[in-house]
């Protein structure tokens, strides 16, 4: 091989390499981006009259005076609406045979449809589900519901060897020559004035209730369990792990109880979550929980509990804590022992007086760290503590309630809800909040280690 | 009286070799009549091992009350290690075991029922580099006073300026006394460190090359202080300079290789030393 | 000497105060001091109660299910209906299968790429770039799993349904025009070194256009393949492997890159001195040298994607098959962490169900590989401390 090549492929192994820091990169911005973008649509948004009806009926929020003026000046622009569909459907019943059946059909169609852009019909009795009372609260939302109104969605399925093709067809070809044609004009014209929509900052999507499956309002339910779930686990953890750590380097005399312990702590950090999950569930609530002692004397429920749920997130961050709090116990100077052993402090004292407080800031930065792990982990919490609709439990009943958490309602927003498109913005939004907590966490940890290594060099 | 005060040589080293037949007396030529309670620290036949390594060997001393001494030697001669030992500090390293007696005012301080605790109280301790802790200066001197239980704030106030003016470094804190003592200069912290020692009211002092870290006027300053606390305090400092030894002690020991060759009243030893190490080791021969 | 001997006597001595402690004091400090470590040693040992207490409630959770069903079915048949109310069948051969198929996968394209980019980190970019990059890795250590998992349910799905052709189209044309041009010049470089010298040239040029040609040919004919490829579902093999494969990539870079800085200067050196490039001392001294920490680093990361759930259970289709063929991996499949979290929501919880039992015999094979495991790493990364250790010595 001459010099050439030998340069091409040293080239290429340095292009690899940079490539792939590259590509974690680029896979961070890939990943985030979308994210940011459209979860920050959770909290910036047009938001329409209907959603504004919505928060001063259920939340109380909001101009009383002003809504009335905008929900009449509304009502205003979509009379013509319900005029002329009453007037089509007058016109329907005076056809007859096929033609009349179709029409119906048809009509009923167009009933439903302006029902959901629009909320229900005046006169009609108010239905129960909110997402039938009010109209689309978000204007992109109802942007999607008139274009369904505007134009019909078919699919072609006449050649069988091929997947179904879509068919776009603009809804009025079915009406042409009634009374309803104008409407499909009308409509695209008016929606602006019919729903009125406006631009607003809600900040509120973080304290609000959740109302009929998060079509409306907030996500407080799940953040607030997660905020629970992740301080209730370092409440277990952290003195657990500092305890430990502190063990591992002043106290444990021989090295061959030091290595077992680590090896212990490695392989604790090797078991996947979901393991954590279901020996939560074997241990913790058939088996501890079940004890008279728990069960009866302390109350606690046998059920998922955020108690459970906070101990199974410990056990999962225990060894990041001991890590770290060990390196951090490490990392402080001799001699601080050696001066608080001359001025007569006992060994206990020497570490909660001087090696503590010199370590704090290098052991909170793995108390921050675990803290994004704990408020992240989905897979141990599932049967141990999350539940996806309810509310979050009081402070006195921690013990006895499961709760709504950040990550489970992430995973049954967008798996199970029976609404999944209808509220993409709502998963956007609670993903933005977790991986947001989360990444505020590690920035601060990563700042704090920053600070320290700072003072380390001087 | 305490029986091993009597008539010992209060400085010799048992070993093979000269320094054994003439095992100097120049201790009670230095403070003749003084009897038992010149002596502060003694040691008898005593060693100290890392293992299997004998790091002090059968040293043999008799520290005088109220006096500094000086411990010079080569360096890796054992003089921290002996230093240490005075109030166990050597306990921290694994595998450090003394072997012979060691007291403190006539008490073994390696007596297996021996409090530590109380015995570090009496015997304070000023390290090679400064060490405060990274704790504002007030924290830093109330530590030991705090560990003995006061919490009384006048009074810790009291014994704060009173320790930083022992130190001579009132003047020059007393309007940060909230600042972290990090922040000092290296003199400054050293002397806070000698503050944080007296705070504890020891009756002895060790100092273990206590300006080797620093620049000459913050040497000075220290030297002057020692000058100021002699008499108060039983003073032992090891230093490898030689004109530091001269200029601030009383008594002076040579530590050669784990043994002690030499013991006497500074004069002696860097006017008319009776060993042939020492005066090698002092005109600059070796070392 | 009159005024020393009163100096002397200003000495606070407290020779009064004694030293020792009573018999009776000694005794009780001993005992406290005793209790205190007992304490001390029982709240450290917690993760190693936690690591017994783990191994215990899983295999008492796990047993039961071998002693209804035998342990022949669950490991040789691909049969998983579990919740058939009159014949269960218990067969994970099909999700063992997945599951060792995915990770492979992950492991196939995040170990290699995560070493590069260790070695990149450690020896080739400039401080100021590893500045930038660590917090980086860190940052996508600590995205949530579920946050991965809607990616891929979300943004990736569609567009593997989609395009699903084109990107796999892409991706081909994308990494295959560089490797085609190394290719290219190094293999002409070597077949035409067979020449004289005054051929030489005309020679190479020669070798290199067949080469590309070939190579192009190969390229267009894999690209034409891809995109007309439809996949069928975006929920697959694939599209987990590669999110798995993204989320062990930085425990793969920070553990390799500990075991390169480990190696020192002095070896490096060494290589440069004698004349080599860079790539050749990384890969022919470096990397050797650092090999058992490497190892570690691959078995970490694999452990990584092997334990994860949320990813896998939303975005890998769920479908307890064997992919046909076996290496197809565009189609559904499930894991068994996935099975878990699937379904045990839906068993009754009690004691002496199979299906819950069998839940737990999956929970089981898990602990056990990841315990392996992490042993082979703990192993590998004292070898690589104590062959350094050596080095340094
Ligand atoms: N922590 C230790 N472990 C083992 N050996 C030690 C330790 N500290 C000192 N030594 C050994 O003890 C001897 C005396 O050391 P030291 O007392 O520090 O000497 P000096 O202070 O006179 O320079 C040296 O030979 C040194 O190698
Ligand atoms: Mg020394």
């Amino acid at each position: 091989m001459d010099m050439s090549s030998r340069k091409i492929l040293d080239r290429g192994f340095t292009s690899l390499g940079i490539f792939s820091v590259v590509l974690m990169a680029v896979t961070l911005a890939v990943l985030l981006t979308p994210i940011i973008i459209r979860g920050a649509g959770a909290f910036v948004f047009r938001e329409t009259v209907e959603n504004r009806r919505f928060t001063f009926d259920v939340f109380g929020r909001g101009d009383e005076a002003a809504l009335e003026v905008e929900v009449a000046d509304a009502a205003k622009a979509r009379k013509p609406v319900y005029d002329m569909v009453a007037e089509f459907r007058a016109e329907v019943g005076q056809m007859s045979g096929r033609r009349k059946r179709d029409m119906q059909g048809q009509l009923r169609t167009v009933e439903n449809l302006l029902r959901e852009l629009l909320g229900p019909f005046p006169g009609e009795p108010r239905p129960v589900m909110p997402r039938s009372r009010y109209g689309k609260p978000r204007w992109d939302r109802a942007e999607v519901a008139l274009g369904r109104l505007l134009t019909v969605e078919d699919y072609d399925y006449s050649d069988p060897t091929q997947l179904g093709k879509k068919v776009l067809t603009p809804r009025v070809e079915k009406f042409r020559g009634t009374k309803l044609e104008e409407l499909f004009d009308y409509l695209p014209a008016h929606a602006e004035a019919m729903l009125r929509p406006e631009w607003t900052l809600n900040w509120r999507f973080l304290t609000d209730e959740p109302v009929d499956a998060n079509i409306f309002g907030g996500i407080w339910p799940a953040l607030l369990g997660t905020i629970y779930l992740t301080v209730g686990a370092m409440l277990f953890a952290v003195p657990m792990g500092v305890v430990t750590a502190i063990y591992l380097v002043e106290y444990a005399g021989s090295s061959r109880i030091v290595s077992l312990l680590r090896t212990f702590v490695s392989t604790l950090a090797g078991v996947p979550s979901i393991v954590f999950g279901l020996f939560g569930l074997a241990f913790f609530l058939n088996t501890l929980f079940d004890l008279h002692l728990f069960n009866q004397v302390l109350g606690i429920s046998r059920s998922k509990t955020v108690l459970a749920g906070s101990l199974t997130l410990a056990l999962l961050v225990l060894p990041t804590i001991i890590r770290a709090a060990e390196e951090a116990i490490r990392a402080v100077p001799h001699s601080y022992k050696e001066a608080a052993l001359s001025l007569g402090a006992t060994r206990w004292r020497t570490v909660v007086t001087v090696i503590l407080p010199a370590s704090l800031p290098g052991i909170l930065t793995g108390i921050i760290i675990s803290m994004g792990r704990a408020a992240g982990e989905t897979a141990p919490i599932i049967f141990t503590a999350a539940v996806a609709l309810g509310k979050v439990p009081s402070l006195t009943e921690l013990h006895q309630q499961p709760t709504p958490a950040l990550p489970w309602n992430i995973y049954n927003l967008c798996s199970e809800n029976q609404a999944i498109e209808e509220i993409r913005h709502v998963q956007y939004g609670m993903v933005l909040v977790l991986v947001g907590l989360v990444l505020l966490l590690n920035v601060a940890a990563i700042l704090l280690r920053a600070r320290i290594s700072r003072k380390l060099r001087g | 009286m305490d029986a091993f005060t009597l008539q010992r040589p209060m400085g010799s080293t048992r070993q093979d070799g000269p320094g054994r037949r003439d095992a100097p007396r120049a201790a009670d030529a230095a403070i003749p009549g003084q009897g038992a309670s010149a002596a502060h620290v003694t040691a008898e036949e005593f060693s100290i091992y890392y293992g299997q390594n004998q790091a002090v060997k059968n040293v043999c001393i008799a520290i005088p009350t109220g006096q500094v001494t000086a411990i010079i030697g080569p360096s890796g001669c054992g003089k921290s290690t002996f230093l240490r030992a005075i109030n166990r500090m050597n306990d921290l390293i694994p595998g450090c075991r003394a072997e012979g007696l060691l007291t403190l005012d006539g008490q073994d301080v390696y007596a297996p029922r021996l409090d530590v605790v109380a015995l570090r109280t009496r015997v304070g301790m000023v390290f090679q580099r400064p060490n405060p802790f990274p704790k504002s200066i007030f924290d830093n001197v109330a530590y030991g006073p705090r560990l003995q239980g006061i919490r009384d704030r006048a009074r810790l106030q009291g014994i704060v300026e009173h320790s930083l003016t022992a130190a001579a470094l009132w003047d020059e804190v007393k309007d940060r006394l909230g600042d972290n003592a990090v922040g000092l200069s290296g003199g400054q912290q050293q002397r806070l460190c000698l503050a944080r020692a007296l705070a504890v009211e020891p009756e002895v002092i060790l100092m273990d090359e206590p300006c080797s870290a620093l620049d000459p006027r913050s040497t000075a300053r220290i030297e002057d202080l020692i000058e100021e606390l002699r008499g108060d305090y039983t003073i032992v400092i090891v230093t490898h300079n030689m004109q530091q030894a001269a200029r601030v002690s009383d008594m002076t020991a040579f530590f050669y290789e784990g043994a002690l060759i030499e013991f006497g009243s500074t004069r002696d030893v860097f006017t008319n030393p009776s060993e042939k190490r020492t005066e090698d080791y002092i005109t600059g021969r070796f070392g | 000497m009159e005024v020393q001997s009163t100096t002397g006597s200003r000495v606070r001595r407290r020779a009064e105060t004694k030293l020792c402690l009573s018999r009776r004091q000694s005794l009780v400090r001993g005992i406290l001091g005793r209790l205190g470590h007992g304490l001390l040693f029982v709240m450290a040992s917690s993760s190693l109660l936690a690591v017994l207490f783990i191994f215990a409630f899983i295999i008492r959770d796990a047993v039961p299910f071998f002693r209804l069903r035998g342990f022949s079915e669950f490991f040789t048949s691909p049969h998983w209906h579990p919740a058939s109310a009159d014949s269960p069948e218990f067969g994970a051969l099909a999700i063992l299968f997945d599951h060792a198929l995915v990770t492979l996968c992950a492991a196939m394209f995040t170990v290699p790429l995560g070493i590069v980019a260790a070695v990149c980190l450690s020896d080739v970019l400039p401080f100021a770039i590893r500045q930038i990059v660590k917090p980086i890795i860190e940052i996508l250590a600590a995205i949530p799993s579920v946050a991965f998992g809607f990616f891929a349910l979300v943004i990736l799905t569609p567009l593997f349904q989609n395009h699903g052709g084109n990107v796999l189209a892409g991706a081909l044309w994308a990494v295959g025009i560089p490797v085609m041009l190394i290719v290219t010049w190094v293999l002409s470089d070597i077949l035409s070194s067979k020449f004289k010298v005054g051929a030489r040239k005309a020679a190479r040029w020669t070798v290199a256009a067949v080469l590309a040609g070939i190579q192009v040919a190969l390229l267009v004919y894999l690209g034409g393949k891809l995109s007309s490829l439809v996949i069928v579902s975006g929920t697959n093999a694939l599209n987990v492997s590669l999110v798995l494969g993204i989320m062990a990539l930085p425990t793969v870079v920070s553990v390799s890159e500990d075991a390169l800085t480990a190696v020192g200067r002095e070896l490096r050196e060494g290589s440069y001195a004698l004349g080599a490039t860079r790539a050749e001392t990384l890969v022919k001294v470096v990397m050797p040298a650092a090999g058992s920490g490497l190892f570690a680093a691959a078995i970490l990361g694999i452990m990584r994607a092997f334990g994860e759930t949320m990813v896998v259970w939303m975005a890998a289709g769920n479908s307890a098959r064997i992919p046909s063929p076996w290496y197809n991996i565009l189609q559904p499949v499930r894991t068994l962490t996935a099975t878990i979290a699937g379904e045990m929501g839906e068993t009754d919880q009690t004691y002496g169900a199979a299906h819950y039992h069998s839940l737990f015999a999956m929970a089981l094979c898990l602990l056990i590989v990841s315990f392996l495991c992490n042993f082979a790493a703990e192993w590998f990364v004292r070898r690589t401390h104590k062959r350094m250790g050596k080095l340094a010595k």
